[in-house]
């Protein structure tokens, strides 16, 4: 049976203790304690008379219990007068063991393990220094200053002698090198009085060490009970190493660089060192104070969360955020003190620095960097969330504080920025602005306008921003403000963000042809493959924006091939970072699986697929049925494939034997092509006006009105294509009958067919008629005669291309046709007349799926 | 040089077009005249405005537009003639005292020029010296310098007062003096400046042939010298379009380069960008090169077929941003294929043009090609067509719209024929024969193997 078994509460105390005690007491103490488990074992009641005098903590009742704390308290008293100076001992011995490990590899040089013992006597040097009062032991002084010399000495003999040292000691050299470069800095004083006169330094410390030592423990007792009836709390703190801590003005500092040097470190509970730093906060008199006491507290607060795979809890996450608040409350108040990354340190814990008038004191620090980690702990909560939970409502509720304090961030960096003196950099405004655009870009203006008016009335009435004046009411302009800063004082990453963040943000808002326009000329096609995976993925919303955008508007064939690249590839939930794929065959690594999730939007920022499938469905139908119906069954045009995915999806449906009614949104969609191309627009048109998805859109009446003439004038188109051959003449008047549209559209759309030698017919206007040619329909034969031409055509130019490749175009022996150019060659997708519809600005040749691709490689 | 607009000038312009109009609504509404004058140069304005007070009816005031006139050019040094104006506005009988002063310091400062270029210019005229000047211009500067003496603050000089001399409307000695200056001038910066303003000069001194010469050069350096600079080229490439506007509808030989210019990828580029309404001018230009003679022969009709295609294609891309009747013309014959309104947006665009500074030479033209295409693509797509029905189409009488079907056949030889009793022409499309598709497409197929071959034995 373990000794650990019972004790829960004991052990733990008593481990605590054998810390405290010195090594030959602590010796005999297993074997009391295991003496108290066997009389355990054989008695419970014996246990307790023998628990009272051992340690204090294994009481069964509560009075017991009661009882047992005073006495430890006593105990712990008296333990202290008699044991501290043998702990504090032993303490010292170790160090003094440490320096001489260090000065015996000093006479060997092996620099490896010097700068293994040094980092050691590092690690020990806080609680030294604690027991100390704060300053650092003379012994250590010494010794630093000493491996100062050596390791310069050790380095100038490199230099001369060619001889290599080995490279293990050469490591440990360069390191401890830098390291004591590092730590000296803090003693700078102290060595500066031991190298001036070394002995009379020790000297002084020995007295020193005899004296006040015993003392110590004592007098903050005292303080303590005085602190203890000020706060009336009846508690007294306790910190580390079982001495209670006394929060004044004064010792504000001194207690933050405690905490501050132990961050990062194993074991530390943060959750103690929050408790302690908001004691602190409420005790802190001065601005100086209070500031460097939230810098410490926010950061900490993050801290307790940097593990991955774990979430800031709400309450933790409202405090820092009331932090920041409270931190730009008073800086905004206080212009005498800033905050600015890069400032030297305060290094005097005692006193505090004065500020003159018309002087600013820095303080390190970063609040931009704060607001930004407060955002992404947002993120990260949201992703874990289920998103139809009440919790996720609640949580995305918080974004508002947040928003203010983005704002509120914004402005202190634009401050900041404003004072020449002070040289900040213009990144922290980009990047504070680049977040407050990230959370406008992708709602309704309604939405932002409501934000923007909260806002404005949490901040201080005397603020305003030059960047974004309060006077910018109009969110629509607000988010143009913002991008266009961006687009002027960024470059790189965030300028191609925010380029894309405003085009979404105009396509949301249903101006397409702007979005297309700055889309086209951002050229960010062609460039989106170097950038990082976010912004990839940025890039790949707004590109799905500006198809859906198209589809609003009523321009089918420009929102089917904008959507082509995300939809088509089947991988939409990936491109768009909304979802895990699980892909029966893939490799990804759990590596690539963590960061993908991390990847993932939050869900109030999702797209909608299901609208997404349904709106490329839908225009896959009313472009591929009227080509399907043209090519018939000539073999050169079945090639013509707008989109793979809808043809695989018609296939698969033409195969089902039995068909029942639709049920999905695919269905719905397969159907009514099936009824389309049969001529029936009608029940197309019901099929396609039945799908419940188009309510999410705004104004559906309308979207279903623009579908139903859109399928009407493509039902016609098939019509001709499918039934021309087996009419002489049609009326005109019939058709439009039979189409539910007016004459004059049907004469418009069958001249055109006519003019662009789709339909080999012609018009006859004094009947008003359509005559189709005789003779037009090829035989087997022929048709294949004619695709043999073209196949030939094609080999040539291959062939042209092949050597023009191999040549780097040197050899011009051959004048190709201008038309048949570079471009035309490299054109497959976009081409096809894509070019025509999106105008080549600059050659960018439309939305091709190069770049995409390449996104999808790179994840 | 002369390419900086002040503002505050075309600020005024663009205020006072809107309210003072060329007559008739439509072409009231359609007036691109105030996207058109930040373009230009101030000297190049005052054709436009000349042409505006023109077209104003008697009736009607005036004195807009002579303000206007005013304002443009106070800046300038033609002193008399803006005194002039000033007189004119403030109903004066002769012009004020200051404008005679300003006009004698003007002589004063034209002398002093003139003294001092003198010598270079007198150099510049002799034929021998002219002789030993080379295409280097390090040497030939080198060469003056050693046996004429002649400094590089002379040259300098030079450009001085050819701005000078534009400033005062002398744009023929303006133009020659900029032209010495460029030969000799090392400086690139200012020699581009002097082509800016030697185009200035010859369009205003109607001097097309060396007009057209320096587009082309303006065009070059523009490429080469502002690569690295897109905005700046798009600034002048829109300017240079604006400019050339004078020479394209003035000069008949100018029509087909600069056409050829406008279509070249970067122009038509720029046009979408920055200058939507100049589709107005290229589209008319486009359908008025139908009826030039010479372009019976093939290859040029197939241009033409061509440059009307990519015309149909950037209307239509366009058409959100710009639109006006003469586009639209395009529009609903290539694209929505309604005659009707086809017909309406001509009679509208016929309207426009004539009271368009640039294009009312060019309307009748306009007029008679648009009916062409008209009747082009009408025939072909219909079988059998009412003579009436088609005369009121092109906006004919029933008699002339038969003179004119007759006159179509036999221009362009399709095969058709006219039922007179019935009143009908009868339109015989034989299709296309399938041996002949496929010798079409194999046409330059044995050509293109052996270049290919012959490249690859190399």
């Amino acid at each position: 049976m373990s000794r650990f078994f019972h004790g829960d509460s004991s052990s733990e105390s008593s481990s605590d203790e054998e810390e405290l005690y010195s090594g030959d007491e602590a010796e005999p103490k297993p074997e009391a304690e295991s003496s108290s488990e066997d009389s355990e074992e054989d008695d419970d009641d014996d246990d307790d008379s023998d628990s009272s005098d051992e340690d204090g903590a294994k009481g069964t009742g509560a009075s017991r219990f009661l009882r047992d704390e005073s006495d430890d308290s006593e105990e712990e008293d008296e333990d202290k007068v008699t044991v501290v100076k043998s702990a504090k001992d032993k303490r010292f011995d170790e160090l003094e063991g440490i320096i001489r490990l260090i000065e015996n590899a000093e006479k060997i040089s092996d620099w490896g393990a010097i700068n293994d013992h040094y980092d050691k006597m590092n690690r020990q040097l806080p609680t030294l220094t604690r027991d100390l009062d704060g300053k650092a032991p003379k012994m250590y002084i010494k010794t630093i200053a000493e491996l100062d010399t050596q390791v310069n000495e050790a380095v100038e003999k490199q230099k001369v002698t060619p001889k290599k040292m080995n490279p293990i000691a050469a490591k440990g050299l360069t390191a401890l090198r830098q390291k004591l470069k590092k730590n000296n800095r803090e003693y700078t004083a102290d060595l500066e009085l031991y190298r001036k006169d070394a002995d009379e330094f020790m000297k002084e410390d020995v007295v020193e060490e005899v004296a006040p030592a015993p003392k110590k423990p004592k007098s903050k007792l005292l303080q303590g009970d005085q602190t203890l009836d000020a706060n009336d709390d009846g508690f007294t703190m306790v910190g580390a190493g079982g001495k209670a801590m006394v929060y004044t003005p004064e010792s504000i500092l001194k207690h933050l660089r405690t905490i501050v040097e132990s961050r990062g470190r194993k074991n530390t509970d943060r959750l103690e060192q929050i408790k302690i730093m908001e004691r602190l906060l409420d005790v802190a008199v001065s601005d100086y104070q209070r500031i460097r006491v939230l810098i410490t507290l926010i950061a900490t607060r993050f801290d307790l969360t940097s593990g991955t795979g774990s979430q800031m809890s709400q309450e933790q996450w409202k405090l820092a955020q009331e932090g920041i608040a409270q931190l730009l409350g008073i800086l905004e108040s206080n212009a005498g003190i800033i905050v600015i990354e890069g400032a030297e340190e305060w290094e005097d814990d005692d006193k505090q620095p004065t500020v003159g008038q018309g002087e600013v004191f820095k303080v390190p620090g970063s609040v931009v960097s704060f607001v930004e980690r407060l955002d992404d702990e947002l993120t990260r909560v949201l992703q874990s969330i289920d998103p139809h939970t009440a919790e996720y409502v609640e949580r995305l509720q918080d974004e508002g504080s947040l928003y203010i304090n983005i704002v509120r961030a914004q402005l202190y960096a634009e401050h900041l920025k404003a004072d020449e003196k002070l040289n900040a950099s213009q990144e922290n405004i980009n990047r504070v602005v680049m977040r407050r655009l990230e959370h406008l870009y992708f709602k309704p203006s309604t939405v932002n306008q409501t934000l923007e008016e909260n806002t404005w009335k949490a901040v201080p009435e005397k603020l305003d921003s030059k960047v974004s004046p309060r006077s910018v009411g109009d969110v629509q302009d607000l988010v143009q403000v913002l991008a266009v800063y961006l687009f002027n004082k960024s470059e790189g990453i965030l300028r191609g963000r925010a380029m894309l963040c405003q085009i979404y943000f105009l396509s949301l808002h249903d101006q397409y042809y702007k979005a297309r326009d700055m889309m086209l000329m951002s050229h960010l096609q062609d460039t989106i493959a170097s950038f990082d995976v976010n912004t990839q993925i940025l890039f790949n919303r707004t590109l799905t924006q500006v198809g859906l955008c198209a589809f609003r508007a009523g321009l089918v064939y420009e929102c089917q091939t904008t959507l082509q690249d995300i939809c088509g590839s089947q991988r939409q939930k990936e491109l768009l970072a909304q979802g895990l794929q699980i892909q029966r065959y893939s490799q990804i690594t759990p590596e690539q699986e963590r960061l993908e999730r991390q990847r993932q939007l939050p869900f109030h920022m999702h797209i909608n697929l299901e609208l997404l499938e349904c709106v490329y469905l839908t225009c896959s139908m009313l472009l591929e049925i009227p080509t399907l119906a043209q090519a018939g069954s000539s073999p050169d045009l079945k090639k013509r494939v707008i989109s793979k995915s809808y043809r695989r999806m018609l296939e698969y449906h033409e195969r089902q034997i039995f068909t029942g009614p639709p049920e999905n949104t695919r269905d719905h969609v397969m159907q009514a092509s099936k009824a389309l191309a049969a001529g029936e627009w009608k029940k197309a048109a019901d099929f396609i006006t039945s799908i419940k998805i188009w309510d999410l859109l705004p104004k559906s009446e309308e979207m279903k009105q623009m579908l139903e003439q859109q399928i009407q004038e493509e039902g016609l188109r098939t019509y001709l294509f499918t039934y021309a051959p087996f009419y002489d003449t049609l009326s005109v008047t019939n058709l439009a009958g039979m189409f539910d549209l007016k004459e004059q559209k049907v004469t418009a759309l069958v001249s055109k067919m006519i003019h662009h030698e789709e339909l080999a017919a012609a018009l006859d206007q004094v009947n008003g008629a359509i005559i189709f040619r005789k003779g037009v329909e090829l035989s087997r034969l022929q048709s294949l005669a004619l695709t043999m031409a073209d196949k030939a055509q094609n080999l040539i130019e291959s062939n042209e291309r092949v050597l023009e490749q191999r040549t780097q175009g040197t050899s011009n022996a051959f004048e190709r046709q201008p038309q048949r150019g570079r471009g035309g060659g490299r054109g497959g997708r976009g081409g096809r007349g894509g070019a025509g519809q999106f105008r080549g600005r600059g050659g960018g040749s439309g939305f091709t799926g190069g770049a995409l691709g390449n996104a999808i490689r790179a994840q | 040089m002369a390419s900086q607009q002040p503002t505050s000038a075309s600020d005024m312009l663009n205020g006072a077009t809107k309210t003072v109009q060329a007559p008739g609504e439509i072409a009231k509404d359609n007036s691109i005249m105030k996207d058109l004058l930040p373009n230009l140069d101030r000297h190049l304005c005052f054709p436009l405005l000349n042409f505006l007070e023109e077209e104003t009816p008697e009736d009607e005031d005036t004195t807009e537009i002579t303000k206007l006139k005013f304002a443009l050019l106070s800046p300038t040094n033609m002193h008399d003639f803006t005194g002039d104006l000033y007189a004119q506005i403030h109903n004066l009988s002769e012009r004020p005292e200051e404008y005679a002063k300003k006009r004698e310091g003007v002589m004063e400062q034209l002398a002093k020029y003139q003294e001092e270029t003198e010598g270079l210019q007198n150099l510049l005229a002799d034929a021998d010296v002219v002789g030993n000047l080379r295409s280097d211009k390090e040497s030939n500067m080198k060469y003056l310098k050693d046996s004429h003496g002649v400094t590089p603050q002379m040259v300098e000089q030079l450009y001085e007062f050819g701005q000078f001399q534009y400033s005062c409307g002398d744009y023929n000695s303006a133009a020659e003096l900029l032209y010495q200056y460029r030969i000799l001038s090392t400086d690139n910066e200012r020699v581009n400046a002097a082509s800016w303003g030697k185009l200035a000069s010859d369009i205003l001194t109607t001097n097309w042939e060396a007009a057209l010469e320096e587009v082309t050069k303006l065009k070059e350096s523009i490429d080469g010298r502002l690569m690295n600079n897109p905005l700046a080229q798009l600034q002048h490439r829109t300017w240079l379009i604006h400019w050339s506007l004078f020479p394209f509808f003035n000069h008949e030989p100018a029509r087909e380069v600069l056409t050829e210019l406008f279509f070249s990828p970067t122009y038509i580029n720029t046009i979408q960008v920055s200058c939507p309404w100049v589709l107005r001018y290229l589209t008319a230009a486009v359908i008025t090169n139908r009826s030039r003679p010479g372009n019976k022969t093939n290859y040029l009709y197939g241009n033409y077929q061509k440059q009307l295609k990519d015309l149909v294609r950037i209307v239509r891309q366009e058409q959100y941003e710009y639109s006006d009747p003469v586009t639209g013309f395009i529009k609903a014959l290539y694209v929505d294929f309604d005659f009707e309104e086809a017909q309406k947006k001509l009679s509208e665009a016929d309207e426009i043009l004539r009271s368009d500074f640039f294009l009312v030479a060019a309307a009748d033209n306009f007029l008679d090609a648009a009916r062409h295409l008209i009747s082009e693509s009408y025939c072909k797509i219909h079988q059998r067509i009412d003579i009436k029905d088609l005369s009121t189409r092109l906006g004919l009488s029933s008699d002339e719209g038969e003179k004119w079907i007759v006159n179509l056949i036999r221009d362009t030889r399709v095969d058709a024929k006219i039922d007179y009793q019935a009143g009908t022409v009868i339109m015989n499309h034989p299709p296309m024969s399938v041996y002949q598709q496929v010798i079409e497409r194999t046409k330059g197929g044995f050509f293109r193997t052996q270049v290919l071959s012959a490249a690859v034995a190399k």
